[in-house]
């Protein structure tokens, strides 16, 4: 066969099997993609089932202390990177090699790895910090694949974002609106996050609804310490607060009838033994 | 099969980016979330080791971190291209030669398969075949199968054409497929 007539062969080839790749990532068999083209059925069979098997691969999985010590690194450069921005006289001194070196010994001597994520983890967003804790956060959660494990999660991190919110707040008098939505963003997702087995849903509903109602509870007592625009934010927190109570009364009211109560409020069922619960309306940060 | 992470849709990804070159941690972090896990299965099937594996993300990562200010045109060619070059500088540094049977022997040595489950077993396999492909095939059989990216994003990542990368992927598959055999 001449050359010319093996290479527009294998052009053709080339764009069935890439034809017939997309179909099987649209939900195709492999038998029904070579009934189209039975003439090449022999050599596409074997690529496409190593197509497919290779999509079906497990991701590899980097050791968890490994991300933290990525994750370390990266907060430390953004924070070097914010410092740089903001120099100072102290900020040029820092920038000298012998200083730049001493300071670095004397840091992983004092810290280490893991002392600099712990002395990070109670850092506020004026803190130098706080970007280590914020990525480490990040990727801990992407680490969790348990359902219920990443709820825990997102309420942890909605706490966090309170306490901080709270310690700016005694710090400086003005209220960090960015905390204040990630706090309540946080919440939300806790309840979207999980699939919940049937056993725990009580326990974790409660629970949920009792973060719901402290975090309630402090905005009540941060709003006589905010201005006038600020309270109105404050407001509208405290009345998403009171609007996922009511619908997580709702939802353990059910739980504990094992009936639904209106088509529109019931929560999704996933499988048998598990729920996935969803908010409705008058629950989202709108702002 | 598609993309096997939450994607960014490109609009958040813009808004992330420009905050991400003030330094916002915020920014950085969602991006580390997202990318982070994409660039060690893309770094894991290049090298032979885990822990280089490991290492290179990490030096990757920093990379990005120095560089975003810089960074233009598709974040996500952008940064496959970082790691796909500092892939090649980590052959380079190392002085690996493309030496299959000292690659074989080395991962041997270092690997105890006898009690891996099977799908594991078949990742093996796998990523010891491609690391006999060329470069470019690597790439398009990663990009495309393993991180679940298409054709025509593959063609920007790489800067090739759909044709081309279309090309390479079958050459790559029948490659393998023989390596596996």
């Amino acid at each position: 066969m001449p050359p010319y007539r093996k290479r527009m062969m294998d052009r053709e080839l080339e764009k069935i099997l890439d034809d017939c790749i997309s179909e099987l990532r649209k939900g195709k068999s492999i038998e029904e993609c070579l009934a189209q083209y039975p003439e090449y059925g022999l050599q596409l069979k074997p690529l496409l089932e190593l197509a497919q098997a290779m999509e079906r691969l497990p991701a590899p999985e980097p050791a968890p202390e490994m991300i933290s010590a990525t994750l370390v690194s990266v907060g430390q450069e953004i924070a070097r990177h914010r410092k740089k921005k903001n120099r100072s006289v102290f900020g040029i001194l820092f920038q000298q090699p012998r200083f730049a070196w001493a300071l670095s010994v004397v840091f992983t001597m004092l810290f280490g790895l893991a002392g600099i994520t712990t002395v990070a983890s109670g850092s506020t967003p004026s803190d130098f910090l706080y970007p280590v804790k914020l990525v480490t956060e990040k990727i801990q959660f992407l680490l969790t694949s348990d359902g219920e494990k990443r709820a825990e999660l997102r309420i942890t991190f909605s706490d966090r974002r309170l306490k901080e919110m709270k310690s700016l707040l005694e710090r400086s008098g003005t209220l960090d609106t960015t905390l204040l939505r990630e706090m309540l963003d946080e919440a939300k997702l806790a309840l979207g996050e999980s699939k919940v087995s049937r056993e725990t849903a009580p326990v974790f509903l409660s629970k949920l609804n009792h973060f719901n109602a402290y975090q309630r509870d402090v905005l009540e007592h941060i709003r006589s310490q905010v201005d006038t625009t600020q309270r109105e934010l404050v407001d509208e927190a405290i009345e998403i607060c009171d609007m996922r109570s009511s619908w997580m009364r709702r939802m353990m009211d059910e739980e504990m009838e094992q009936r639904p109560i209106d088509p529109q409020a019931s929560p999704r069922r996933e499988k048998r033994g598990s729920t996935r619960y969803e908010w409705g309306p008058g629950c989202d940060w709108m702002r | 099969m598609q993309n096997k992470y939450q994607e960014i849709h490109s609009n958040e990804l813009e808004e992330l980016l420009n905050s991400a070159r003030e330094y916002d941690p915020r920014a950085i972090a969602r991006i580390c979330e997202h990318f982070l896990p994409k660039i060690y299965q893309y770094v894991f099937y290049r090298v032979n080791g885990r822990e280089d594996a490991e290492d290179l993300m990490n030096e990757i990562c920093l990379r990005v971190i120095n560089s975003i200010r810089n960074q233009q045109g598709s974040f996500t060619a952008w940064i496959f291209r970082i790691a796909s070059n500092m892939v090649t500088d980590y052959y380079r540094r190392r002085a690996v030669r493309r030496n299959v049977e000292l690659r074989e022997n080395t991962i041997e040595a270092v690997e105890d398969k006898s009690n891996m489950p099977d799908k594991l077993l078949i990742q093996e396999e796998v990523k010891q075949a491609l690391l006999h492909l060329t470069e470019e095939q690597q790439q398009v059989i990663i990009l495309k199968f393993i991180e679940g990216y298409e054709n025509d994003e593959i063609a920007v990542m790489l800067g090739k054409s759909v044709g081309a990368i279309r090309a390479l992927q079958f050459r790559a598959l029948t490659s393998l497929r023989n390596l596996l055999r």
